[in-house]
């Protein structure tokens, strides 16, 4: 019987791969430091959606082609989104239920850890300023959280994926 | 009929190591790559193999502004096509004359040369390669290249464009390249000053338009507007090409070195296609320059066939 199939795996990884390609998308110089970190937020909001399927190895492997398409240190994304998506699927219980704007909050202290341990990378492998600009992307998020969400609810609803 | 709770349900024993495991084990695994790549480089293998993979996203994000090009190439008016022709013809009037007098001042260079018995310049064959409209790292200077390995493109070759140096490649995928400009905070190129041969360091700034030569004492013989130009040392970069032009000299009598500030050539942030070089190839040679025999060419890779 097809009751033990599982929701589609295919619009995922598509979604996953479109994330890729915004964080290497040119932005206009003066909006370049305000891109939000959609690799990031999209593994966070499909370890909500299904916390025993897409978990830390995804979001871990993720990172770490993100990694080579940025061309930066090898492990430096792939640890933050281990920590990042570690954080989601601790509180996903609850995260799951919080009303749109009290999950954006949550999340945006995710997204924050996730930006802090890339900058710590930063740091540690050298080269690395405290500047407004580090805040930025973690700002942007705020905004690029909710529209995320209704996107890929849409997409999810128009897919019937369960669950 | 659902069957969301089969799979979503928390089941009731736990199966393999707990989440809080796992994520101390991806998390050690990072470190450890991180590690191995950035103090010893051992990944190279690893980064090829993830590379070829994902070149396609690269070029997959690039299309957007190729076609663009294309389109407005297509649609561009005639008479505008046939105004940037005519101009194209007189610039290339103008440097095919002076091209003229090039050949003769490198044919005389050759026979100076001779004469003091210092061994011939090779001439550089370059070649074009694209520059992928894809950001990399925001806080690095990068620029992703759409020639590798197959047309040999290697590790340390200098990039150029129409006004002079951008960069150097860092690393060589077998489809593309990434290259650092000069403008990277730490990328440094050795220049001399073209008016007296004063040699020094330029370092990037991470800004596209400065570089900073702070080892310059207060004594040196430099003036805003001078021309910094490659010197060759080091070997990472061609000797003789323009670098950057002199923006501000601040002599400051308290400390013991000026406050010298020069802004690159290059257009490092508008070009699209820069010239990859080889050093000592053999194409392209002027006819009057004639390489000695006896000094190996360094393997320089091939044209694709």
């Amino acid at each position: 019987m097809s009751a033990t199939v599982g929701p589609r795996s295919w619009p995922v990884y598509l979604t996953l791969l479109v994330a890729l390609s915004l964080e290497v998308t040119p932005l206009p110089a003066d909006l370049a430091a305000w891109r939000p970190p959609w690799l990031a937020l999209t593994a966070i909001y499909w370890a909500l959606a299904y916390p025993r399927r897409y978990g830390l190895a995804l979001a871990w492997f993720a990172g770490l082609v993100l990694d080579v398409l940025k061309g930066g240190v090898l492990g430096q994304h792939a640890l933050a989104m281990t920590v990042a998506t570690w954080l989601t699927l601790r509180f996903h219980l609850r995260l799951r239920v919080f009303p749109i704007w009290q999950q954006t909050v949550a999340v945006i202290a995710i997204v924050a850890t996730h930006q802090f341990v890339l900058f710590w990378v930063d740091g540690v492998t050298g080269g690395a300023e405290l500047s407004w600009q580090r805040a930025t992307p973690t700002v942007a998020a705020v905004i690029a959280w909710p529209i995320l969400v209704a996107i890929l609810d849409a997409l999810r609803l128009r897919l019937r994926m369960l669950a | 009929m659902s069957p969301l709770s089969q799979t979503e349900n928390k089941p009731l024993f736990e199966r393999g190591p707990s989440l809080g495991t796992r994520m101390v084990l991806l998390a050690v695994l990072s470190v450890a790559l991180m590690f191995l790549d950035h103090r010893q480089g051992h990944l190279e293998t690893v980064r090829r193999a993830l590379s070829v993979a994902v070149y396609p996203i690269r070029v997959l994000v690039d299309m957007p502004s190729t076609s663009f090009g294309w389109a407005r190439e297509k649609f561009t008016e005639r008479n505008r096509l046939v105004v940037e022709n005519r101009e194209l013809r007189i610039e290339s009037l103008r440097q095919r004359a002076r091209l003229q007098q090039l050949a003769a001042l490198e044919a005389e260079n050759a026979r100076l040369r001779a004469l003091m018995e210092s061994p011939a310049r090779l001439a550089n064959r370059v070649q074009v390669a694209e520059i992928l409209a894809v950001d990399l790292d925001p806080y690095r200077h990068r620029i992703a290249l759409n020639r590798g390995e197959q047309a040999g493109v290697y590790i340390g070759q200098a990039l150029l464009d129409a006004d002079g140096i951008v960069g150097q490649v860092v690393r060589v995928n077998p489809l593309g390249a990434e290259a650092i400009l000069i403008s990277d905070p730490s990328h440094a190129t050795p220049v001399e000053l073209n008016r007296n041969g004063l040699r020094t360091v330029a370092l990037g700034m991470g800004d596209v338009t400065r570089m900073d030569l702070p080892f310059l004492p207060n004594s040196a013989d430099i003036r805003v507007g001078d021309l910094l130009t490659s010197s060759g040392l080091g070997d990472a970069f061609p000797a003789g090409y323009p670098v950057a032009r002199v923006t501000r000299v601040e002599r400051r009598p308290g400390e013991s070195f000026a406050r010298v500030e020069a802004e690159p050539t290059a257009a490092l942030n508008r070009t699209r296609q820069v010239l990859l070089v080889w050093e000592g190839g053999e194409a392209e040679a002027s006819p009057f320059v004639v390489p000695p025999a006896d000094v190996a060419a360094p393997r320089t890779g091939e044209e694709p066939e």
